[in-house]
């Protein structure tokens, strides 16, 4: 095959990605410096308004703590999960996965039903006498976090299981044949290999977390408005378009710029990341 | 420091397979032994219980008077050289070499010290920075053993270390596996499936079969002397014919091969000879003659071997391999004898 053949094989791809991504961006991200007042103008309008700069920190620190929170049970969880027996271990994952099934609107409304003013764990914890009148757990920061871990868990556990059953057993043998205490294995061997994996799942996660919508509107409502949900507002509500494209230009430059810090600390960690 | 290794005992099972029966060893301090055998002997399965990743059904493990037997792998300070290297690849050559230090506290300095010098004494010193993916098997094979050996453990032991390098580097290697542990005198258990690999490098050598050991002995006793059919064969004893003793007289006793033939072998040059024995040889054990006392044979495809001529020979004992004298050339179909000698033959036990 020659080269040019060889290019051929990717040029449906590369005209899908042009078409339907480089160029939409592109043109949308242009919108927003054509205003007449100034360049910048729609980015200046947009921090100087404390209202929307709450909103980007606020979805910042969600998608933040979800991502943390994401990676620490999904890392104890596919820990557990790649040292299991193989039949047991694909039922596990299996299990782990089950949730990815449904969609994300039904998994997010299914919080309404555990969280709400007469939910299940008010229900349950009323019944207990633990409390003595309903808590309000939904539209606060707390229910917004709680669905969306529950939401991108499992892309963890699927992520770092592959690379932690990629560690070699030898490897961790010889640590422990050199000395290694377990919990010096952990931190000096299995977490440093594992950091490919979990820049990955990171990713997946911080940038599924940080551009939600469905979750944020069912569970957070007016109050806990996200950038998913302030976008939607400006272009379909406001008919704000390119309010909205600057929303979306603020997004993509901030997600590419955590990606850019995530994979910075995994050359940190690991020389053998990418 | 130099300690003894005691296994007693030891039996394995995975799930209802007992992999070890009742296997002891004892490695004298500052020795070599190999464990030698196909896969599947179990020679594997006791590095492993030795190094504690694996825990015996009964039996026990001794470092000089040290009992390992319960001790996590982590507290037993053994020097372990893997098949594939088992080098940490997220850290650099240097940092794989001091792993061991830093576990034992010894401070930064002092560890990189230690590593340098160890690098320097493999020949690796001049790629302490690069990490393990950047090298080849031959290197990498020599920064484990620098990671094995700079922690100065009382026991050192190897699963297969060679098995992955080519066969130029492989007779290098092991050359300088044995002149380091020689001269470090550390008490050495090395796993191998490669005899040529595990006589040239050990002291004592123990042929494993089945989760037994079957003989352990120097390598020149086993190569000579095989204790029973099993090492026989393993050793390249290709002819092991069953044999009968039909009468005595005095040292000269008349054994009967199956079909009938017989011969008059003399207890002064063979050692004792039981009423049911198997005559071991190689195919140079064995003299083609045209005539006289011995076993007939028809023979058949002759291979030219340089410094002889080997046949396949039919006989009524079955098919037998012996390799004839250059000066005298037998053609295939011919009628011929085969005439044991007595110093590379071994009088065995018949197999069960």
């Amino acid at each position: 095959m020659n080269k040019f053949a060889k290019w051929g094989l990717t040029l449906p791809a590369t005209i899908a990605v042009v078409l339907l991504l480089v160029i939409p961006v592109v043109l949308t991200i242009a919108t927003t410096f054509g205003e007449p007042k100034g360049v910048f103008s729609t980015y200046t309008a947009f921090f100087n308004s404390g209202f929307r700069t709450n909103i980007l920190y606020r979805t910042l620190r969600i998608a933040l703590i979800t991502t943390a929170i994401s990676l620490v049970i999904g890392f104890l969880t596919a820990y557990v999960i790649a040292q299991m027996p193989g039949r047991l271990k694909s039922i596990a994952i299996i299990a782990a996965v089950f949730p990815l099934l449904t969609g994300v609107v039904v998994r997010s409304f299914a919080w309404l039903i555990i969280l709400g003013k007469n939910g299940i764990l008010n229900s349950s914890l009323l019944s207990l006498g633990i409390i003595s009148e309903p808590l309000s757990m939904l539209y606060t920061e707390g229910s917004v976090i709680v669905a969306m871990v529950y939401l991108f868990v499992p892309l963890m556990i699927l992520t770092l299981t592959g690379v932690l059953e990629g560690i070699p057993r030898d490897v961790v043998e010889a640590s422990a044949s050199l000395g290694a205490k377990p919990i010096a294995t952990f931190f000096q061997v299995i977490l440093p290999l594992a950091v490919p994996g979990l820049i990955v799942g990171a990713v997946l996660v911080f940038t599924g977390s940080f551009t939600s919508y469905a979750t944020p509107q069912l569970l957070g409502g007016e109050q806990m408005m996200m950038m998913g949900t302030l976008l939607y507002q400006r272009a379909m509500v406001t008919f704000d378009w390119v309010g909205a494209s600057t929303i979306a230009a603020i997004m993509v430059v901030i997600t590419i710029a955590i990606v850019s810090i995530m994979s910075r600390i995994a050359r940190r960690l690991n020389p053998m990341a990418v | 420091m130099t300690v003894s290794l005691t296994i007693e005992n030891l039996s394995a099972h995975y799930g209802q397979t007992q992999v070890l029966k009742d296997l002891s060893i004892s490695v004298a301090a500052g020795e070599l032994v190999s464990l030698l055998g196909s896969s599947g002997c179990g020679k594997t399965t006791t590095l492993r219980i030795v190094a504690g990743f694996l825990q015996p059904t009964s039996g026990n493990v001794k470092l000089g008077d040290r009992d390992l037997t319960t001790l996590p792998a982590h507290a037993r300070d053994i020097g372990l050289v893997f098949q594939n290297y088992a080098l940490f690849p997220h850290l650099t050559v240097q940092e794989n070499v001091a792993f061991g230090l830093k576990q034992r506290g010894i401070s930064s300095a002092d560890r990189a010290k230690r590593a340098t010098a160890m690098l320097e004494r493999v020949g690796l010193a001049n790629l302490a920075d690069r990490l393990p993916g950047a090298l080849s098997g031959g290197q990498k094979q020599r920064v484990a053993l620098a990671r094995a050996l700079v922690i100065e453990p009382p026991l050192l032991m190897f699963d297969e270390p060679l098995s992955n390098l080519d066969a130029k580097l492989r007779v290098d290697m092991r050359v300088e596996i044995r002149q380091l542990q020689k001269a470090n005198g550390t008490t050495s258990l090395y796993v191998t499936h490669d005899q040529e690999e595990a006589f040239s490098i050990s002291d004592r050598v123990a042929i494993m079969n089945a989760g037994r050991i079957m003989q352990l002995d120097t390598p020149e006793v086993l190569y000579q002397k095989p204790a029973n059919a099993f090492v026989a064969r393993f050793v390249g004893f290709e002819n092991l014919i069953p044999m009968k003793t039909v009468a005595r007289d005095g040292a000269i006793v008349t054994v009967e091969a199956a079909g009938g033939a017989r011969l008059h072998l003399s207890q002064d040059v063979f050692g004792p000879i039981k009423d049911d024995f198997v005559l071991a040889t190689r195919p140079d054990g064995l003299v083609v003659r045209q005539e006289g006392e011995g076993i007939p044979t028809t023979l058949g495809t002759r291979t030219y071997l340089g410094r002889a001529y080997q046949y396949k020979c039919e006989t009524a004992a079955g098919e037998i391999t012996a390799n004839g004298a250059l000066s005298e050339l037998f053609e295939p179909g011919a009628k011929a004898v085969l005439v044991p000698v007595p110093e590379q033959c071994c009088i065995l036990a018949p197999e069960k």
